[in-house]
């Protein structure tokens, strides 16, 4: 229920992102709010739940933006597992350095996308601007905190709301293990 | 008997006092009976009487008007304060219904301009209206509320009364995607109108066309329209495209390098029209 829920709010994200926050078709100034629940799903969902949700929503964004089919999930699962890998990795897990990794890794995803399409078909993509990359970082990373917080209060009401199955199982009468060597 | 005698003697005087005291009372009021009734004017009495009250009344009066008017003033600033709600209330709504009318009226002009194109160009036209935009920062595409089931087919043109907008490279039974004319992936057949000169235009992401192949020894000035070509048949001939906005002669190579500026305003881009054609445009 939960991935379902959040494909829902993934896809409420992208049609908003697409159609109110695009004031016109060369508009840079507009947050890329799927990729705030990329970074959110790597670093508090497991891979399976995470997958559940990423695979319809690089699809979704596959459909709105862009002109050659692949290009979402690639950047989707580049960054999913990119920073993944980082959560794991690094040593420090302090919630502070998660928003500031997610634009370093939007920022190297898309630079290795770019690059991978100026060498595969040079025509198909307009030309690499600094500051625009720039601007979307920084609206990221404005946008992150808040998205964050409506993530993680979903996240926690539905975890309240849908009880685990192990928790409903008919349990023995006895609460307490038996000690060593007694039956 | 001394005593008995003491309270007899003091219960007459009191007697007394009292005859004297009302007697004294019934002369003054007598006096002043008379005097008022016969003369008709106010008596030293009288004078002092009103000299003493006139203040007090004064006060009183003076006092009574002024809480009449804090009264009247209070009651004015609430009736006031109501007013000036009501009529910010009227301004709100004025303000929404010009905004309303603004709106109106720029749909309408926009609407015209199709219009016009629809009927200056014997072609048949869809209208569409776009409901999402790429938000990409390397790809233009739009999506538009037409699909299969309006007879949208995949590569046909869309445009608006000002030009070539693009044309639709997926759709669905009910929406399409359609790639814009200043797309980088997109390029199109075009003419220098005067020159009557064949170039390929090309979208560089923002707003402005890149023409290619056009020789140096053509005369290509600024300011010089620039038309579909017709070629290919997938867009009808002498569609506005653009105005070249910059010509540059490099010292090496055959072209020249030559900047276009839309025809079409893409950054108010809301109403298009798709071209419906089935077989290619014969020129």
């Amino acid at each position: 229920m939960i991935p379902f829920v959040f494909i829902l709010i993934g896809l409420a994200l992208i049609v908003i992102q697409t159609s109110v926050l695009m004031v016109n078709p060369v508009w840079v100034a507009s947050p890329d709010l799927y990729y705030i629940l990329v970074a959110y799903l790597a670093y508090r969902f497991d891979l399976l739940r995470s997958l559940i949700i990423l695979f319809p929503l690089s699809w979704i964004m596959d459909v709105f933006s862009g002109v050659t089919i692949g290009t979402y999930p690639a950047i989707c699962f580049g960054s999913f597992v990119l920073l993944k890998i980082i959560d794991v990795k690094i040593p420090v897990r302090e919630s502070l350095y998660q928003v500031p990794l997610m634009g370093v890794s939007y920022l190297v995803v898309h630079k290795v996308v770019y690059t991978f399409f100026s060498f595969v078909n040079p025509d198909s993509i307009g030309p690499w601007s600094w500051p625009e990359i720039f601007v979307k970082i920084l609206l990221l990373v404005l946008f992150a905190f808040p998205l964050f917080r409506f993530f993680e209060y979903m996240h926690q009401r539905l975890q309240k709301k849908f009880v685990p199955f192990k928790m409903l199982r008919v349990r023995s009468g006895n609460r307490f293990r038996p000690e060593n060597g007694e039956r | 008997m001394r005593k008995r005698g003491n309270s007899k003697r003091s219960s007459r005087f009191r007697a007394f006092r009292l005859v004297l005291l009302s007697g004294i009372l019934l002369t003054l009021a007598l006096i002043f009976l008379v005097s008022t009734l016969g003369s008709q004017k106010f008596s030293t009495l009288h004078k002092l009487i009103l000299e003493a009250t006139g203040p007090v009344q004064k006060v009183v009066t003076r006092a009574t008007g002024y809480l009449g008017l804090f009264t009247e003033k209070y009651s004015d600033l609430v009736s006031v304060r109501e007013e000036n709600e009501r009529l910010w209330d009227q301004l709100l709504e004025c303000r929404a219904a010009a905004y309303r009318n603004r709106e109106a009226q720029a749909t309408n002009t926009r609407l015209q301009k199709l219009l016009d194109f629809k009927e200056n160009h014997d072609l048949p036209m869809l209208a569409a209206r776009i409901v999402g935009k790429d938000p990409s920062l390397w790809f233009r595409t739009v999506i538009v509320d037409r699909g299969s089931n309006d007879g949208v087919i995949k590569g046909m043109p869309v445009v608006n009364g000002e030009g070539i907008v693009g044309q639709v490279f997926a759709l669905t039974p009910n929406y399409s995607k359609v790639l814009l004319a200043i797309a980088p992936s997109s390029a199109l057949d075009v003419l220098l109108q005067k020159s009557r000169v064949r170039g390929i235009l090309r979208g560089t992401g923002s707003l402005t066309y890149k023409l290619d192949y056009v020789l140096k020894t053509v005369d290509v000035q600024e300011g010089d329209q620039v038309v579909t070509a017709g070629y290919g048949g997938l867009f009808p001939t002498g569609m506005p495209v653009g105005v070249v906005s910059k010509v540059v002669r490099k010292r090496r190579g055959m072209f020249l390098d030559i900047e276009v500026k839309p025809a079409v305003d893409f950054l108010t881009l809301e109403n298009l029209l798709i071209i419906e054609q089935e077989k290619p445009f014969s020129r």
